[in-house]
C-alpha cells in the first residue's frame, strides 16, 4: 500500500521532521554497558591465566587455549554472517559457502578431539574438476557425511567444498531441510548428481540409503546393497571418476538394539531407533558416543575410458558397483584391523 | 518456401500489464493487431483494435476465423487466483480449448501460437529434484488447484500439436513473478512475514520484462516446443524478505498448509494460492536451458535482481497517471476514427494525398 503523497503533504512533513534520540529510560549505566561489551575479552584472558596455572602445576595441557579460541572464532563468524543481511548469493542448490565454512571450525573440534579422526589417502581425491565419492553409510545421523566433508576441507591440500546427495525425505523435515540444503546437499535423484557433476562438483554419495544408517548395531559394518547401480550409470554419463571410502568408528556413535516401526511411520522417519541412551537420556541420548574413527579414500576407479552408452549396460554398472563395493568392504576390514579399539 | 512472418495476429488477455505491454511491443513488428479480452484494457494503444470477447465462450473460434489472424497470442491464462477454482478452471482449460479450436484443423489461417504457461505445472515438494526441467511433466500426475488446471491446459496443447502439423505451438512455462500486485509480492512485501517454521526454500523469479521479451521473442520468431522461462540464479526466502525491509517469522507450522493459509488470510490479508503455499515451504527452480540455448537469449534480470526491482518500486513515487476508463474511451475514440479515415480512404481513394 502506497501512502497518499502530494508535493504540500511531502514539505510538510519534511518541515515537522526532526532528529529524535533514542529514550534514554532503556539504557543500562554506562559501566555496566563497558562490561558487556568487555566481557568476552576478560573471560579469555581469565581462561589464558588458568590453562598457563595448570600448566605449570601438572606439566601438560589442561585448556587448549586454541580450542577454545576456535569456539570464540565460530560465535564471532555467526555475528560476521549476520551483519551480511540479504547480501550474499547462493548457488542453484541453496548453498551458501560462507556460512558452512563457519560450522567446518565446529566440525572440525568434533573431528579432531572427539572422534579423533584418521584419514589416509586424501591426495586420491582430485584437487579441481568433478569426482564421485561413494561411501559406505552407517549411525543413525548422517555424522559420517559430515566428517567426510570436514576431512576434505581440512585435510586435503586444496580445501574442497563435499556436495552430498541425501534422501528426498528428509527435505521435507523442519531445519533438516534448511541446514542440508544451506550447506551443499542436494536431493538423492539422478538430475540432481549430473547436474552438480557437470559443475565440476565434488559429489558424496552414500548408495545403502537409509538401509545403512538403520540397521541394527548386530550388523554393524555388514555392507547393504547398493542400490541399483545407478550411481555406477551417472558416473560414467558424467565421465567422473569413482573414489570408494570407507569409513570406520560410525558404527558405534549410535549403538542401535532395536527400531520401532510404528513409532517411525507415525513421525515419517525410516526408522526410529532405540539405543542405551535414546530415547531414555532426552536430549542427551542424541550425544554420540566418542568412537575412535578411521576414514580411507581409495584410489579413484576410471570410468572416462567407457563411452557413454555404457551407462546403459546394466552389465557392466552392477559389475563395477560390486568393484566400489567389495572395495570398500575390505577398505572397512583393514582399517577395523589398524583400530586398536573402539574407544581407542 | 520465404519463413513465416506474423502479419495478423490476436492477443487474448491483452487487458492486464502484461498483455498491455506485450501488444505495445508487437504492434510495430505486425501490420493488424488485435486484442481481446473480458475486461477494458489497463493502456490504450492505438495501433491495437479491441475486441470484447470471452475466451471462457465458443464465440472466439469463430472470431479468430473471421479475423483470418495467421497467429494468436494467448494470454488469458489465469495462474495467480486464490479464489473460485470453478473460474479458473473455465478460463484456463475451457478457454484454452475454445481458442485451440479457432486454430486447429486446415481450414484455419492460424501457423503459430503461443500459449503463456506457468511455473506452477511443476507444483512443489519434498520429493521433487532440485530442478525441474520440461520433459518431467508427466500429465497423468494427479495435483490439485492451479497446477491441476495448467496439466489439462498443457495437454490440451500437447494433443493439439500432434494433430495440426501446419501450426507451431510455443508453450511458455513463465516464472513466479513480483510484480506489484502479485499474491508473491503481497506475501514477501508484509512488514512481518510468517515463514514456515525449519524451512527457508529456493525462490526462483521472473522479472515483467523478460517475460513480454520471452513472450515477443517466441510469437516473432519460430521456436515451437516447451521452454522454461525464469531469471538466472536464486534466492532464498530469507534473503526476499530482507529486501523488501520485513523480518521473517518462522511460525506457520510445516504440516497442513490449509491452516496457514486460512491463518495468512484472516491475520495478513493476503490470499495465497495452494501452489504458492508449497512454494514457499520447499521451494520450486526450474531448468531454463533449452530456453536460453533456443532464444540464444537469457532474462535480462536475475531471481535476486527481480526482487531488488519490486523493492526499488516500493520507493518510487507513484506518477497520477489518467484512470482507466478514461483510457478506455480515448482508445475507443481513435479506433473510430481510425474507421472513419479508412472508409473515407475507400471512398475516396485520393483523399489521403491532401
Amino acid at each position: 500500500m502506497i501512502a497518499p503523497s502530494t508535493r504540500a503533504l511531502r514539505r510538510r512533513n519534511s518541515q515537522a521532521a526532526e532528529i529524535v534520540a533514542p529514550s534514554p529510560g532503556l539504557r543500562l549505566p554506562k559501566p555496566v554497558r563497558r562490561l558487556q561489551r568487555r566481557a568476552p575479552m576478560y573471560a579469555l584472558q581469565g581462561l589464558s591465566r588458568l590453562s598457563s596455572a595448570l600448566r605449570e602445576l601438572t606439566g601438560h595441557e589442561v585448556i587448549d587455549l586454541n580450542r577454545i579460541m576456535e569456539v570464540a572464532q565460530f560465535a564471532y563468524q555467526q555475528r560476521q554472517l549476520a551483519s551480511r543481511g540479504p547480501n550474499y548469493v547462493v548457488d542453484d542448490f541453496g548453498f551458501d559457502p560462507q556460512w558452512t565454512e563457519s560450522f567446518i571450525s565446529l566440525f572440525k573440534s568434533l573431528y579432531r578431539d572427539y572422534w579423533r579422526v584418521e584419514t589416509s589417502g586424501v591426495e586420491n581425491v582430485p584437487a579441481s574438476g568433478r569426482a564421485l565419492l561413494v561411501a559406505n553409510h552407517a549411525g543413525v545421523l548422517p555424522w559420517d557425511g559430515t566428517m567426510i566433508k570436514t576431512a576434505v576441507f581440512t585435510e586435503h591440500p586444496h580445501p574442497r567444498h563435499v556436495r552430498a546427495l541425501v534422501a528426498s525425505q528428509f527435505m521435507g523435515m523442519p531445519v533438516m531441510s534448511w541446514f542440508l540444503r544451506r550447506s551443499g546437499q542436494a536431493v538423492g535423484h539422478p538430475d540432481d548428481t549430473r547436474r552438480l557433476l557437470e559443475r565440476d562438483e565434488l559429489v558424496l554419495v552414500f548408495p545403502e540409503g537409509t538401509r545403512g544408517t538403520g540397521k541394527g548395531f548386530r550388523q554393524r559394518y555388514r555392507l547393504r546393497r547398493f542400490g541399483r547401480g545407478g550411481f555406477v550409470a551417472t558416473a560414467i554419463r558424467a565421465r567422473a571418476p569413482i573414489i570408494p571410502v570407507s569409513v570406520v568408528g560410525s558404527e558405534e556413535i549410535y549403538p542401535m538394539v532395536a527400531d520401532l516401526r510404528p513409532l517411525a511411520r507415525l513421525f515419517g522417519l525410516p526408522y526410529f531407533p532405540l539405543t542405551p541412551f535414546w530415547p531414555w537420556l532426552g536430549p542427551l541420548g542424541m550425544i554420540p558416543l566418542p568412537s575412535k574413527w578411521r576414514l580411507q579414500f581409495h584410489p579413484a576407479v576410471e570410468v572416462s575410458h567407457l563411452p557413454a552408452k555404457a551407462a546403459d549396460d546394466q552389465h557392466l554398472v552392477m559389475a563395477l558397483a560390486d568393484e566400489v563395493r567389495d572395495t570398500i568392504q575390505q577398505g572397512i576390514y583393514d582399517n577395523l584391523k589398524l583400530r586398536r579399539g573402539v574407544f581407542l | 518456401m520465404p519463413p513465416f512472418r506474423p502479419r495478423r495476429v490476436l492477443v487474448t488477455g491483452v487487458s492486464n500489464q502484461l498483455g498491455a505491454a506485450v501488444a505495445r511491443r508487437l504492434a510495430p513488428h505486425v501490420e493488424q493487431l488485435f486484442g481481446c479480452d473480458v475486461a477494458d484494457p489497463v493502456s490504450a494503444l492505438e495501433e491495437m483494435d479491441f475486441v470484447h470477447a470471452d475466451t471462457r465462450l465458443s464465440v472466439v473460434g469463430k472470431l479468430i476465423r473471421r479475423l483470418s489472424v495467421d497467429t494468436v497470442v494467448h494470454l488469458a491464462v489465469v495462474v495467480d487466483s486464490p479464489h473460485d477454482e470453478r473460474g479458473v478452471h473455465e478460463t484456463d482449460v475451457i478457454g484454452t480449448m475454445n481458442v485451440l479450436v479457432g486454430c486447429a484443423g486446415s481450414s484455419s489461417s492460424v501457423r503459430r501460437l503461443v500459449v503463456k504457461s506457468s511455473q506452477a505445472i511443476y507444483g512443489a515438494g519434498p520429493q521433487d529434484p532440485s530442478f525441474c526441467s520440461e520433459d518431467m511433466i508427466n500429465f497423468d500426475r494427479s495435483a490439485s488447484g492451479v497446477t491441476r488446471e495448467m496439466l489439462e491446459m498443457e495437454q490440451l496443447v500437447s494433443e493439439f500439436v500432434v494433430r495440426n502439423e501446419q501450426c507451431d505451438a510455443t508453450v511458455l512455462r513463465l516464472g513466479f513473478r513480483v510484480t506489484e500486485g502479485t499474491s508473491l509480492a503481497r506475501y514477501l512485501s508484509l512488514p512481518v512475514v510468517p515463514t514456515f517454521a525449519g524451512f527457508d526454500p529456493r525462490l526462483q523469479l521472473l522479472h515483467e520484462d523478460d517475460a513480454v521479451e520471452s513472450i515477443v521473442r517466441s510469437t516473432l520468431g519460430r521456436h515451437p516446443g516447451v521452454f522454461n522461462v525464469a531469471g538466472d540464479g536464486v534466492i532464498l526466502i530469507s534473503q526476499a524478505v530482507a529486501i523488501m525491509g520485513g523480518t521473517a517469522a518462522p511460525v506457520l507450522p510445516p504440516y497442513g498448509q490449509w491452516l496457514s493459509r486460512l491463518a495468512l488470510r484472516t491475520l495478513a490479508g493476503v490470499d495465497l494460492p495452494a501452489h504458492l503455499a508449497s512454494v514457499i515451504a520447499y521451494g520450486s527452480v526450474m531448468d531454463c536451458a533449452r530456453a536460453q540455448a533456443e532464444f540464444s537469449w537469457k532474462p535480462s534480470y536475475s531471481s535476486r535482481q527481480a526482487m531488488d526491482a519490486l523493492a526499488l518500486g516500493r520507493q518510487a513515487e507513484v506518477i497520477e497517471a489518467p484512470s482507466p476508463p478514461q483510457e478506455y474511451e480515448l482508445q475507443v475514440y481513435l479506433q473510430q476514427r481510425r474507421r472513419r479515415e479508412r472508409r473515407l480512404t475507400a471512398v475516396h481513394p485520393t483523399a489521403d494525398k491532401n
